[in-house]
């Protein structure tokens, strides 16, 4: 089932690198939003998520911080890298033993020709989202579906991943560019 | 960050011909009272803040906004009314309270001024926010809005693709001491109903 597809795809996982499209539908249902890009994540807690479409945007977490950079809007926002980053689905694939801990997780059965797993945080409150859904296929992971508090549904379909690739070393680090504002703690 | 420059005024013919324009551009806009925004916003204040996408929908005198970070698209949803505002989608559960602005910066930190914006998104002076100055551009367009304490900068298409409807800000800039907020249009709606562009804004 989507457990033993979980367990093979993450065995042995240290980094992962891949394409990402995304698309956000409003809590009725409408879709709002569709954009993609190239995600890259490291064990234990860093990852990169560089939006191409429809507009550049990046944002990098290098273990301390999580940078946010907006370049149209010229703005950076960093933050501390906290429970947020610690309970999102994704990084708790490079460490699936964090994945009981956090969530209860529950096979779904086969639909679409994916298998699926439930992810319901055992912390409601400091998750920052309802429910979440990974689909496997015989690429790995093919789909990771979050439903946030307000009942937004957001969908990501990943391809091309590369396992354990050498990430050069800039990858999770970022550094602001000139004349951007940088704002946050 | 940049001190924003010191616009020239411009001729007086020019300048009453674009306070005329302005005029005739909000007689039109006001009217439509449901119309809908979507596009992304960056707030910093005093150092604090945040950016993402942002959903705009107003109906008459009501309005919802919602907000979704980057990646996790984490979402809080504030909708406000003549009777009170109420916030959803933050930390500890949803919230209520008589003004928006206020709920959204005790939830959240962000200072946002939504009672205004929803005039000011749409270049025009906001009705509750008191006296108002204006500043045109060389095409007659509102350059700068100044009111209710905070200094709006307008950023507009060009005027080739402003397709159907009338011309609408594509990108807002507005600062009041320390707090900053940057607002950019990806999609209007609602303002089809005038698409003869009487409310256009000819471009010289």
């Amino acid at each position: 089932g989507a457990r033993d597809d979980l367990d093979t795809f993450t065995r042995g996982l240290k980094g992962l690198d891949g394409q990402f499209t995304q698309k956000v539908y409003d809590a009725g249902g409408r879709l709002k939003e569709t954009s993609s890009g190239e995600v890259a994540l490291s064990a234990p807690r860093l990852f990169r998520w560089e939006y191409a479409k429809p507009y550049p945007q990046l944002i990098v977490a290098d273990g301390k911080t999580v940078w946010i950079y907006d370049e149209d809007l010229e703005q950076v926002t960093r933050r501390p890298q906290g429970a947020e980053e610690q309970n999102s689905p994704l990084t708790a694939l490079i460490d699936p033993s964090k994945l009981d801990r956090q969530f209860v997780v529950k096979e779904e059965g086969e639909k679409g020709g994916l298998s699926w797993l439930s992810l319901v945080p055992r912390d409601e409150g400091g998750a920052s989202f309802r429910s979440a859904r990974l689909a496997f296929g015989d690429a790995g992971l093919e789909k990771m579906i979050v439903v946030d508090a307000v009942g937004q549904r957001t969908e990501i379909g990943f391809s091309q991943w590369k396992r354990n690739p050498a990430f050069p070393a800039s990858t999770f680090k970022y550094t602001p560019p000139k004349g951007v504002d940088v704002i946050g703690g | 960050c940049a001190v924003q420059p010191r616009r020239e005024p411009l001729p007086p013919a020019l300048e009453a011909a674009a306070q005329a324009r302005q005029a005739e551009r909000e007689a039109a806009l006001r009217p439509v009272s449901d119309w809908s925004l979507e596009g992304r916003i960056a707030v910093s204040n005093d150092g604090k803040g945040g950016s993402g996408r942002i959903d705009w929908t107003q109906r008459g005198q009501a309005y919802a906004v919602s907000l979704s970070a980057p990646v996790t698209r984490q979402s809080w949803r504030l909708s406000a009314g003549p009777d009170g505002a109420r916030l959803d989608g933050v930390e500890g559960g949803p919230r209520s309270g008589p003004d928006a602005q206020q709920l959204l910066l005790e939830a959240t930190g962000w200072a946002i001024p939504v009672g205004a914006l929803s005039d000011w998104v749409r270049g025009l002076r906001a009705e509750t926010a008191g006296p108002a100055r204006m500043e045109f551009g060389a095409t007659g367009r509102l350059a700068r809005l100044h009111q209710g304490g905070w200094v709006i900068d307008y950023v507009w298409p060009d005027a080739a693709d402003a397709s159907a409807g009338p011309v609408l800000p594509r990108r807002l800039d507005a600062r009041r001491g320390e707090a900053r907020v940057r607002l950019l249009v990806d999609t209007w709606t609602g303002h089809e109903s005038l698409a003869d562009g009487t409310a256009a804004t000819p471009s010289q």
